[in-house]
C-alpha cells in the first residue's frame, strides 16, 4: 500500500486540525458589521504586484475600501526599495486617513513607517510586524512554518539533505517560517541543510530557482537530496519544475502560499510538490481594510496582530483549498 | 539646389524649441502639478523631492562628468556602466565595516576608497588599454556587482550609525540632509566643471579630441580623471543611499537606466545641447518631481517611466534634428 494513503486518514485529521487552529484568532466575518469608510481615503502601499498573493491581496484591499464607500489611493513599488521608500514617504504629504503597508523588508522600511505613524495617520500593515503598525494583519507563520516542516520531516522520514532557499531572511514573514524549519530540523540530526543555503531572487523568480536547482541535480545524483524548501512557493515552483525536467520523483519541494500553478502541480501523478501551505490572502486583504474601517469608527480594542487561517496543502486534502478561500 | 528658406529655418526652429522649450515644458510639468496636486507645493514635500533625487543625482552627476569627458556619442563616447553597481559594492562595503565594529573614519574612508578603485579600474581599461567605455565598464559593472554578491550573499545587511541617522533624518533649515548632500556635491561639480580651467579643458577633451591633444592638452590623463570623479560620486551615492534603506540592499543595479537616461535627459537643459552636470541636475529634478506628482495625482508611477521614455526620444530626435543643421 502506498504509504501516503495510508497516512490520509491521519492527515485530513490533521489539516482539519491546522485550519481550526488557524481559524481561531481571526474570528471569520461577513463584513455586514463593518462600519462604513465613506469620505475616507485610505492608502494601499504594495511592496510589489506581480505574484499571486500580491495581487490577490491588492485586489481584495482595494474592493473591500470601495465597497465601503471609501477611496483607495493605490500605490506600488514594483519589488523596488527606492520605489517604496520614495512612496512611504510621499504618502505622508497626501495625508491619507489611513496606510496599509503590505510586504516588505523591516529594516529598510520601518524608519519610514515611523515617520508615517509620528505624521499622526494610522498605520495598518499586512505581513509587517512592524512597532509602529495599529495592526498586522497576517497568517499565524509559526504554525504554518512549523507545520510544513513537520511535514517536511515526516515526508523524509527524519533522514536526508534538505536544499533551503533563504534569500528574504530580511522579510519578516519568510524568517519566521524559515526559524521554525530551523527549531524542527534541531530536533531531527538526520535532516541536513545543504550549504550553501540557496538565494532566490525577485524578479525571474522561477527561472532562477529551476536554473539553480537543475545545476545542483547535477551536483547531487540520486539519493542525496531527500527535499528542497523555501519560504514561499515561487521559487518553490521552479525547483519542482526543474525536478520534473530531470525526473528526479524521488525529491519533494515545501514551501508558502499556494499559487495556482504550484497547486495546479499536486496535481499530477508523480508531482513534487511534497506541502505548500496556502495562505488567503483575498481574506488578509479585507480584514486588513475592515481593521481600518473598525480603527476609524472609533473602535481602538484592536489587536496587535490578526491572524488568518492557513491550510497545510497536499495532494489528498487539495480541494479543501477552494472551500477554504471560497474564491476558486 | 540650395534649399527654401521654409525647410533652412526648419531645424533651426526644433533646436530653438529644445534649447528654450525644455525649461518651459520643466516650467509647464511644474505648473500642471501645482495646480493640480494637493500639497504639490508645500515646502516639505518640495524639499522631500530633493532628498528622494539625491541618489540617482549624484550618480548621474558621475556619469555625466565622464560623458562630457569623452564625448556625448553614446556607442564610442564617454560612458561608466559601472556607476549603479559602484553604489551596491560600496554602500555593501560601508554597511560590513560599520557592522563589523570599524569606527566612523575607516568606514567612510573605505567606503570613499572603494569607490575611487572601482573608477581607477574604469580609468586603467579605458585610457590604459583603450578599450570602448561601453565594454569596458560594461564588464566592469559585472565584475563590481559580483564582488558585492560575494559580500552580502544576495541578501540585505542592515546597518545603523550617527553618519546615516543624519543622512536619511536630519534636517537644516527646513530641508533634509540629504537635498543638502545633492544639491553640495552638484554646486562642488558645477565649480569644477564649468568655472576651472580643468572643466574647460574636460570639455575639449571631450568634444574636440585631436583638437586638444594638438592644443597640449593631456586628454589621456583627462578622460582618466573623469572616471576618477565617477568612481567617487559612486561611493558618495552609497551614503545615501545606506541611509535611505538603513543599510545595504539589493538591486541597485536597477538603477543603471534611470541614471543613463537622466544624464542623456540632462542634455536638453543646456544651450547647446551638451552634457552639464546643471542639466543632469534639473533633469533628476525633474524626474523625481514627475514621480512625486503622480504619486499625488494618483497616478500609477508606471506611468512616469513611459513619459521618460518620451523625452529621451524627443532628445535623441532634436539632437539629431540639430546636428544635421548647417
Amino acid at each position: 500500500m502506498n504509504p501516503l494513503t495510508r497516512l490520509r486518514a491521519p492527515l485530513r485529521l490533521l489539516t482539519l486540525f491546522s485550519l481550526l487552529l488557524g481559524a481561531a484568532p481571526a474570528p471569520a466575518d461577513d463584513g455586514a458589521q463593518v462600519p462604513s469608510l465613506a469620505g475616507k481615503r485610505i492608502a494601499v502601499s504594495m511592496t510589489g504586484t506581480s505574484h499571486y498573493f500580491d495581487i490577490k491581496a491588492f485586489q481584495a484591499q482595494v474592493d473591500e475600501i470601495k465597497r465601503l464607500g471609501g477611496t483607495p489611493i493605490t500605490l506600488d513599488a514594483g519589488r523596488n526599495d527606492r520605489n517604496l521608500v520614495t512612496q512611504l514617504q510621499t504618502v505622508v504629504t497626501q495625508k491619507p486617513d489611513a496606510v496599509i503597508q503590505t510586504l516588505g523588508t523591516l529594516s529598510v522600511i520601518d524608519p519610514w513607517l515611523r515617520r508615517i505613524s509620528a505624521a499622526g495617520i494610522p498605520l495598518f500593515t499586512i505581513d509587517v510586524p512592524s512597532q509602529y503598525s495599529l495592526n498586522n494583519t497576517t497568517s499565524d507563520n509559526h504554525a504554518a512554518g512549523r507545520a510544513l516542516a513537520e511535514r517536511l520531516a515526516q515526508d523524509t522520514g527524519g533522514q536526508g539533505n534538505i536544499l533551503v532557499f533563504n534569500g528574504f531572511y530580511g522579510v519578516p514573514v519568510c524568517a519566521i517560517r524559515y526559524d521554525e524549519l530551523q527549531k524542527v530540523l534541531a530536533a531531527r540530526p538526520g535532516l541536513k541543510v545543504l550549504q550553501p543555503e540557496l538565494r532566490d531572487v525577485i524578479p525571474n523568480t522561477v527561472q532562477d530557482a529551476r536554473a539553480q536547482i537543475a545545476a545542483l541535480l547535477n551536483k547531487y545524483p540520486k539519493g542525496e537530496i531527500a527535499a528542497i524548501w523555501a519560504a514561499w512557493d515561487i521559487p518553490q515552483l521552479g525547483a519542482s519544475q526543474a525536478l520534473i525536467d530531470a525526473g528526479r520523483s524521488e525529491i519533494r519541494t515545501y514551501g508558502v502560499d499556494g499559487t495556482p500553478e504550484v497547486l495546479e502541480l499536486l496535481k499530477r501523478a508523480d508531482s513534487p510538490v511534497g506541502a505548500v501551505v496556502a495562505q488567503q490572502p483575498e481574506l488578509i486583504g479585507r480584514t486588513a481594510v475592515r481593521n481600518v474601517a473598525r480603527y476609524l469608527a472609533g473602535q481602538r480594542d484592536l489587536p496587535k496582530e490578526t491572524h488568518v487561517a492557513t491550510l497545510l496543502t497536499t495532494r489528498d486534502n487539495l480541494d479543501q483549498v477552494n472551500r477554504l478561500r471560497g474564491d476558486q | 539646389m540650395n534649399p527654401s528658406p521654409v525647410e533652412a529655418a526648419r531645424p533651426r526652429l526644433g533646436t530653438l524649441l529644445l534649447r528654450r522649450g525644455a525649461l518651459l515644458a520643466f516650467a509647464a510639468i511644474l505648473l500642471v502639478f501645482a495646480l493640480g496636486a494637493p500639497n504639490f507645493l508645500a515646502p516639505g514635500n518640495l524639499a522631500n523631492v530633493l532628498a528622494q533625487s539625491a541618489i540617482l543625482g549624484i550618480l548621474a552627476f558621475g556619469l555625466t562628468t565622464v560623458i562630457v569627458g569623452g564625448g556625448s556619442n553614446v556607442l564610442s563616447g564617454g560612458l561608466d556602466l559601472s556607476v549603479a553597481a559602484n553604489l551596491g559594492l560600496s554602500a555593501a562595503v560601508y554597511a560590513t565595516l560599520d557592522n563589523a565594529g570599524y569606527g566612523a573614519f575607516a568606514g567612510i574612508g573605505l567606503t570613499l576608497a572603494t569607490g575611487l578603485a572601482v573608477g581607477l579600474l574604469n580609468g586603467l581599461v579605458v585610457v590604459g588599454f583603450r578599450l570602448p567605455p561601453l565594454l569596458a565598464t560594461l564588464a566592469s559593472m559585472n565584475l563590481v556587482a559580483g564582488l558585492e554578491l560575494v559580500l552580502t550573499e544576495n541578501t540585505v545587511l542592515p546597518s545603523a550609525s550617527p553618519l546615516l541617522e543624519w543622512l536619511a533624518f536630519g534636517v537644516w533649515l527646513g530641508v533634509p540632509a540629504l537635498a543638502w548632500v545633492l544639491l553640495g556635491v552638484a554646486a562642488l561639480l558645477i565649480l569644477l566643471i564649468d568655472c576651472t580651467p580643468f572643466g574647460l579643458r574636460l570639455y575639449a577633451v571631450g568634444e574636440y579630441p585631436e583638437a586638444a591633444h594638438a592644443a597640449g592638452i593631456a586628454v589621456r590623463r583627462h578622460v582618466f580623471a573623469s572616471y576618477l570623479i565617477s568612481g567617487l560620486c559612486g561611493s558618495l551615492a552609497a551614503f545615501c543611499s545606506a541611509a535611505w534603506f538603513s543599510g545595504s540592499t539589493t538591486g541597485s543595479g536597477e538603477m543603471l537606466l534611470s541614471v543613463v537616461a537622466i544624464a542623456f535627459l540632462g542634455t536638453i537643459f543646456s544651450r547647446r545641447l551638451r552634457p552639464s552636470i546643471g542639466g543632469t541636475l534639473l533633469a533628476t529634478l525633474l524626474v523625481g518631481f514627475m514621480i512625486n506628482g503622480f504619486q499625488l495625482l494618483n497616478i500609477s508611477s508606471f506611468w512616469v517611466n513611459g513619459l521618460q521614455g518620451v523625452l529621451i526620444l524627443l532628445v535623441v530626435a532634436l539632437s539629431g534634428l540639430s546636428r544635421k543643421e548647417p
